[in-house]
């Protein structure tokens, strides 16, 4: 979709009235008293969200915060193949693979740390997991915290969310 | 009577109105919040709340309140300590003051006694105005040079222009008034509007002083620091202007002293161009429409409606700042001082200029 | 020497050349999985299809010699095709299972697939054969069956290079596979290299296992440390993490192999190093800045310089250390110590495995230089001797370890010297015990040359700067010189090398433009010339 300029016109001079400033003000006032009076009386309408207890639904591809999705048995789906440590252009995955103690299981991560510091939300690594381990569908962001650390999300922070 | 009981009345009038004004200023800054929020399709403050209550965030002002005197009460290194901290109250100290010569009402009759509803009825009421609310200047730029900080210091200089200018304006738009009311005693004026203009419509400032009016306004809005004439502490370029470096209580003091001066301000403006406590159609005795038609009113109930007009046309007009100040947007300092020097210098010298031709030809007969 | 044509151009090869080989020397690629140049032909794969002139079919390359005026092709639209159809063919039965399989990234079939392939799978993912996984065969080596194309290079590799045949291919057609016998793992000492050879993740290497994908690791030629043979190696490292060793092919010293233990030398740089400047006083150690450390440690050997003489001082030189380093020792003890006690020690702790393929009895990689520049083992026998007499008051020692001396002898020893400096990598008993310890570059943070057994010099490059606050061993040794007042001036391996062949003969003519990649032999013979 091309991007389409549109040209306003606007008069070179103001006129007289205009210039006098006194009625546009009127005008202006008007407007203003226009939007109190219309949100005094229908307050439902005001667009503001009251955040803690209201939360804007997301929309459907909205990427927010990681999760890690679970097999059947509830062991993470994550193979550790690194896709997502590759494709992540903020190098915030930190990966530890191992050999899994389930037999019918290869390989699987021992550590799966995302620093939510350094996530920049692209979503590469959900495009590039191969098992579809990982997804951003939580429809949320980054909760605020008071410590560094605790924006280290391990593996099992998100294997719950 | 006793001069103990002149005495409690005095005091009684300065604790009820100072209270009035206080009050409205508390009232005042829920009222601009909540507004603002309104006008910008937002919800405002709502969630202080007293058991559970939020009544539309009416506890906000409470809140703030108790925060500002919780917070530490520092003094910037290198400030002035002595005018930093005299500042604040330079700044509240005349808009309080100001409040002396507003007549709230008529005279009342108490046991033989004749009251003023004023603090101060004083013979040069205008002028003790003007020279109490210019000091008003001194908070402002003593602030901005006691800081010792660049933003401060600017906004304090700005201020300084920018009073002078308007204060000139300001004081010769009410020459109009002064030469149709041939007082300069803010009661005689209250009392001179309550006349009729024509037969039908009540002789208020702003009838007989159109332009006067529009320039007072002005005027006032630019001596009380408000939009669109808060340069002095216009946050896109200066921070927060002259108390960019005052925090708890003494900020607060210059928050109380912008909202004392609306209100004094808008009282001021009632009282000029409103017919102060003058309520359109009502005599001492009752009501008299033009054509004739008139009914009695009870003294007690003249009276209520008499201070009650007083008050509700003050109220309009602090809303009216909170109005304009969300409506338009701040001018550039250069536009400031051209519209103050080159438009409105001019417009009230033509405005007495002509207001004395048409006394004079009045005078005449013509 | 027949001259023949390949994709329009003409070139001389020897005779006997096979297409793949001549193609490769030219610098076109054939696509390939059973050939290897170091093991015997099979022609099982059929990737190195080509097509040649007058011959009705298409030929294995790797197995078709180059014949005078023979005109072959292998940019056209039906060697594509062939070679397109024989790679789905071997993708069948493949798991494709490469997010969790080791060899993604340098795996034949992914390489091949990107160039020849991009097909969807003809086949179902259900219907596939199915074969055991993770098996541990023994020695270095975990087996997937599934994911082996059958080329045959392990199997190959046990019976013509080890000789052990361990391998064997099991059942038949889409059942095929290979395995080891039962109950009969893997058991040489060259196990590592079938990861290596192995041109898809069938055969992976247990030590490097799940540790790190191979395309974050960067990689610096290298010397294996871990015998006097100096196989090359390829040290792969991820940050100032070494991972593995690959072998380096040099046809003259280990051809494309590398032995077990050498393959788990690297780890040596990883684990238990000295990373910070040491001093130890009254038994209390303390963290020091390098200045200091340097300092010190100049300074207490010019107090038993001038209290006892030169005779009281003794340097124990490392057979680890390069001949650069080695140089600088032998100066630093003529020179500027004027020390008559100046020796090395090539024996290592621990049994020394020898065979006579790759694995060398001497288990460091430089004893050879250090004989070649006039260091000598009788030097170190004589050093102890004098310790052991408490005749010597202060000792400087490179390397982490003396000799194949124990812990305890080691501590017993070096109580006799009232002042012990240490310049080493690793910690252990003689880290524990020395009055100061100088914290030295790894294998993989400098750069240098080894000589081997046979007298060959060869380069080893810096992967990654010094872990730590450890030093390149010049930069100490010159260093402490200098606090001695000798006023070196060496800036890098290189000008030490260049002041090295001017003054020691056996490598006198060399440079490092004449080393090069593979290394070069030293002159032998004659006694060096000292250097004086």
């Amino acid at each position: 979709m091309a991007i389409r300029v549109v040209k306003v016109a606007r008069p070179e001079k103001m006129s007289f009235g205009e210039s006098v400033y006194l009625l546009e003000i009127v005008k202006g006032l008007g407007v203003t008293m226009r939007h109190f009076l219309r949100n005094m009386a229908r307050q439902e309408n005001i667009p503001t969200i009251e955040y803690p207890e209201v939360r804007r639904v997301m929309p459907a591809r909205f990427r927010g915060c990681h999760r890690l999705m679970k097999r059947p048995g509830g062991a993470p789906r994550c193979v550790a193949c690194y896709m997502c440590a590759t494709a992540c252009p903020a190098k915030c995955i930190t990966i530890v693979a191992g050999e899994s103690p389930d037999p019918k299981i290869e390989k699987y991560p021992v550590r799966f740390d995302i620093d939510m510091l350094r996530c920049v939300f692209c979503g590469q690594c959900v495009e590039a997991c191969p098992v579809d381990a990982i997804r951003m569908d939580t429809g949320w962001y980054t909760m605020p915290e008071n410590t560094r650390e605790k924006l280290i999300y391990t593996i099992d922070m998100l294997l719950e969310k | 009577m006793s001069p103990l009981f002149d005495l409690a009345v005095a005091v009684a009038r300065i604790a009820v109105f100072i209270s009035f004004c206080l009050g409205l200023v508390v009232i005042l800054t829920w009222v601009e919040r909540k507004g603002a929020a309104y006008i910008q399709d937002r919800r405002g403050p709502n969630r202080a709340r007293i058991l559970g209550l939020t009544l539309g965030g009416i506890f906000h002002p409470l809140a703030d309140a108790i925060k500002f005197l919780f917070k530490e009460d520092f003094i910037p290194d290198g400030a002035h300590r002595l005018f930093y901290q005299m500042a604040p109250m330079f700044a509240l100290a005349p808009a309080i003051m100001t409040m002396a010569v507003i007549p709230f009402g008529p005279p009342v009759t108490i046991a033989g006694h004749q009251i003023p509803l004023q603090i101060a009825d004083l013979n040069v009421g205008i002028l003790y105005l003007f020279a109490i609310s210019g000091m008003t200047v001194y908070g402002v730029v003593l602030a901005g040079w006691a800081s010792n900080s660049k933003y401060p210091l600017l906004g304090g200089l700005r201020s300084s222009a920018q009073m002078l200018s308007y204060e000139v304006s300001m004081g010769l738009s009410v020459v109009g008034i002064l030469m149709v009311f041939q007082s300069v005693q803010l009661s005689e004026i209250a009392r001179g509007q309550g006349e009729l203009l024509f037969g039908i419509l009540p002789k208020w400032g702003v009838f007989v002083q159109p332009l006067g009016f529009i320039l007072f306004l002005t005027a006032l809005y630019a001596e009380a620091n408000r939009t669109p004439f808060d340069l002095p502490e216009g946050e896109s370029e200066l921070v927060a202007g002259y108390h960019t470096e005052y925090g708890s209580f003494k900020f607060s003091m210059f928050m109380m002293a912008e909202y004392i001066h609306m209100v004094v301000g808008s009282a001021v403006l009632v009282t000029l161009f409103f017919g102060g406590w003058q309520f359109p159609y009502l005599a001492d005795a009752g009501f008299a429409f033009p054509g004739g038609v008139s009914f009695a009113v009870p003294a007690w109930a003249v009276l209520s409606l008499r201070i009650g007009s007083f008050v509700v046309k003050t109220v309009f007009f602090c809303w009216v700042y909170v109005w304009v100040r969300w409506t338009i947007p701040r001018f550039r300092y250069d536009q400031v001082m051209r519209l103050g020097w080159k438009v409105m210098l001019p417009l009230a010298l033509i405005n007495i200029f002509v207001t004395g031709l048409v006394l004079l030809l009045i005078d005449k007969g013509i | 020497m027949p001259t023949f044509t390949i994709n329009g151009m003409t070139a001389s090869v020897p005779d006997g050349t096979m297409i793949l080989e001549a193609a490769r020397q030219i610098g076109i690629e054939i696509p390939h999985y059973c050939y290897h140049p170091k093991l015997s032909i099979a022609g099982n794969c059929r990737m190195c299809l080509v097509e040649v002139e007058k011959f009705p079919k298409l030929q294995i390359s790797c197995n078709t010699v180059v014949t005078e005026g023979m005109v072959v092709r292998t940019d056209t639209e039906k060697v594509r095709k062939a070679v397109t159809g024989v790679l789905e063919l071997m993708l069948i039965h493949h798991p494709i299972d490469c997010p969790i399989c080791d060899q993604a990234g340098e795996c034949g079939l992914q390489n091949y697939y990107m160039k020849f392939g991009l097909h969807k799978s003809r086949y179902a993912l259900e219907e596939k054969v199915h074969k055991k996984k993770v098996q541990d065969i023994g020695g270095q080596i975990v087996l997937d069956a599934e994911r082996c194309i059958l080329c045959s290079r392990c199997v190959r590799f046990l019976r013509e290079v080890t000789g052990t045949c361990e391998m064997e291919f099991f059942s038949r057609s889409d059942h095929s596979e290979i395995s080891i016998f039962p109950g009969r793992p893997l058991n040489n000492n060259y196990t590592g290299n079938l990861a290596d050879i192995c041109p898809v993740g069938a055969l992976t290497n247990k030590d490097f296992r799940f540790k790190c994908r191979v395309w974050f690791l960067k990689s610096a030629d290298s010397i294996c440390p871990g015998c006097a043979n100096g196989c090359n190696v390829m040290a792969d490292f991820k940050g100032d993490i070494l991972y593995r060793f690959r072998p380096r092919r040099n046809d003259a010293v280990n051809r494309t192999w590398l032995c077990d233990a050498g393959r788990l030398e690297y780890k040596k740089a990883n684990d238990y190093r000295l990373l910070t400047p040491v001093i130890r006083e009254a038994g209390q150690a303390i963290a020091a800045a390098w200045d200091a450390a340097l300092f010190t440690t100049a300074l207490r050997l010019r107090e038993a310089i001038e209290a006892h003489g030169p005779e009281s001082v003794a340097v124990i030189a490392s057979p680890q250390s390069s001949n650069e380093e080695l140089f600088l020792v032998r100066k630093l003890a003529a020179e500027v110590v004027r020390t008559p006690y100046l020796g090395f020690s090539s024996l290592t702790p621990g049994r020394r495995l020898e065979d006579d393929f790759l694995i060398k009895a001497d288990k460091n990689p430089n004893s050879q230089g250090a004989r070649l520049l006039g260091i000598t083992e009788e030097g170190f026998v004589r050093t102890v001797k004098a310790i052991s007499e408490g005749r010597i008051r202060a000792l400087l020692v490179f390397g982490s370890g003396l000799a194949d001396f124990s812990d305890g002898e080691t501590v017993a020893l070096l109580s006799r010297v009232p002042f012990v400096a240490q310049v080493a990598t690793n910690e252990g008993a003689l880290s524990r015990a020395a009055h100061a310890v100088l914290p030295s570059a790894s294998f993989a943070e400098r750069g240098g040359t080894f000589t081997n057994f046979a007298g060959r010099v060869q380069r080893f490059q810096p992967g990654f700067p010094p872990r730590g606050k450890a030093k390149n061993d010049i930069e100490v040794i010159a260093g402490l010189a200098n606090q001695l007042g000798a006023g070196w001036k060496f800036a890098g391996e290189e000008s030490v090398f260049r002041a090295l062949a001017e003054t020691a003969r056996p490598f006198s003519g060399m440079s490092y433009e004449s080393i090069g990649d593979l290394g070069r032999e030293a002159r032998d013979g004659g006694p060096p010339s000292g250097g004086r």
